[in-house]
């Protein structure tokens, strides 16, 4: 029942991926310009709303992961990639934001749409 | 959701206090739910996005309390919504232990 | 005499054993295994492993470039792995470039390399500050960088845990690999500091 002292220690080392082992194509490329989707569920979501309906370009994919909105809610993994977004602190911060300055956020495919 | 958790960008939440040679728990009671942790996750009750979806639904309480409680109020809510425990058991085992001295 | 015994049990305090016991007699938390887990990340788990994957980075440049390539093989070389590090990314400072890593929305952090987090990286101002204005942040830290530099914040929030490979300083040639992972601090791995050596400018105690 209960894992035990080794059992847990054990667990530790290994942790619990989110990574899954999926053939799944992305549907993005490092280098494209996308754009956040302006979504706003009453459930969990994982796209901050200072990123929501921003302009940015791929930078890096991470591969494919569970997808926490739908797996938050008992409805599956959804697995699909996720990528790292580069957004220019201008474009997220107008002129408040530092001239040379940049967010880059993890954002599941699902999350986006081309620019 | 459009929760008080999604801090990113806010304005007024006070000077960052940094606390020089912090302890990694400041308090025994953190100590224990930082330790059943795993072990609750471990039964198989509820997965991480739960979890963290549990802190989300906290409202104005998230702002107020540290980050332990918000553990803390997420496994109360999340085995009493899945069934482990009731919350009547809650109450029960709350009231039986208030009036015990540390 | 500890001023903390023989008072009342707070709310939380209830509320906690409340959990824990009701767990343990239902059979699905096993005591001994809280307490192994309590021990191993107050005790066990910490910076030194993060400075350690630096200081080897530093030393040898193949191991810098499978580091960046794959955080989370190069860092389990050494024996750090597992859980809220399962898929390790690692971040180059450069002279032209700063990182910085924040959770806005909950607190991730990397534990295998760098442990448990502090608590102002938990906390709302850190959250909410450093994605707007990091340079006002940094400046809080105590470091101050140029204006010609840019300043990269990392969000993370997903399940990808973040590291900085911060730039070794100089007046550190020479150094062994252990004296080097001593210089490096929990901060300059999250990107609130930068390395220094100790009696230069910008060093730490």
């Amino acid at each position: 029942m209960a894992i035990n002292a080794e059992q847990a220690l054990a667990a530790t080392k290994v942790g619990a991926t989110a990574r899954v082992d999926a053939a799944v194509l992305p549907r993005f490329t490092p280098g494209t310009r996308v754009r956040t989707l302006n979504l706003n569920p009453p459930g969990h979501i994982r796209l901050p709303r200072y990123i929501r309906d921003k302009e940015g370009v791929i930078e890096r994919d991470h591969g494919v992961f569970v997808f926490p909105d739908t797996h938050a809610a008992g409805l599956g993994e959804k697995p699909q990639h996720v990528y790292v977004v580069r957004f220019s602190a201008r474009e997220l911060w107008g002129p408040q934001g530092g001239a040379k300055d940049e967010l880059l956020v993890d954002v599941w495919e699902d999350y986006l749409e081309p620019a | 959701m459009n929760g008080v958790h999604d801090l990113g960008g806010m304005h007024g939440l006070g000077p960052i206090d940094i606390e020089q040679d912090e302890p990694v728990f400041h308090h025994e009671w953190e100590r224990r739910v930082f330790g059943m942790f795993l072990p609750v996750f471990a039964t198989g009750a509820f997965n991480i996005d739960e979890f963290r979806h549990a802190i989300e639904r906290m409202g104005p309480k998230y702002l107020a309390t540290s980050y332990y409680e918000h553990w803390l109020a997420a496994f109360e809510t999340l085995l009493v919504e899945k069934g482990v425990i009731s919350a009547d058991e809650f109450a029960a085992r709350r009231v039986a232990l208030a009036g015990g001295m540390n | 005499m500890s001023a903390n015994h023989n008072r009342p049990l707070s709310d939380v305090e209830i509320r906690v054993k409340a959990l824990e016991s009701l767990l343990v007699e239902k059979g699905l938390v096993d005591p001994a295994a809280v307490d192994a887990l309590i021990d191993t990340y107050e005790h066990k788990v910490g910076p030194r492993n993060g400075a350690h994957v630096v200081a080897k980075a530093w030393m040898d440049p193949a191991y810098k470039a499978r580091l960046l390539a794959d955080g989370t093989a190069a860092i389990a070389e050494l024996g750090y792995s597992g859980i809220q590090g399962e898929d390790m990314v690692v971040i180059e400072s450069t002279p032209e470039t700063h990182n910085v890593i924040v959770c806005t929305l909950c607190s991730c952090y990397p534990w295998p390399t760098l442990g448990l987090p502090p608590v102002w990286f938990k906390s709302a101002p850190y959250r909410s500050r450093v994605v707007s204005d990091p340079r006002g942040v940094l400046k809080e830290f105590g470091l101050e960088l140029p204006e010609k530099m840019q300043v990269r914040v990392w969000d993370s929030t997903a399940e990808l845990r973040y590291m900085v490979l911060p730039e070794r300083p100089a007046g550190t040639e020479g150094m062994t690999e252990e004296q080097l992972a001593a210089l490096v601090t929990r901060d300059s791995m999250i990107g609130v500091a930068r390395v220094a050596v100790p009696g230069q400018e910008g060093a730490r105690t």
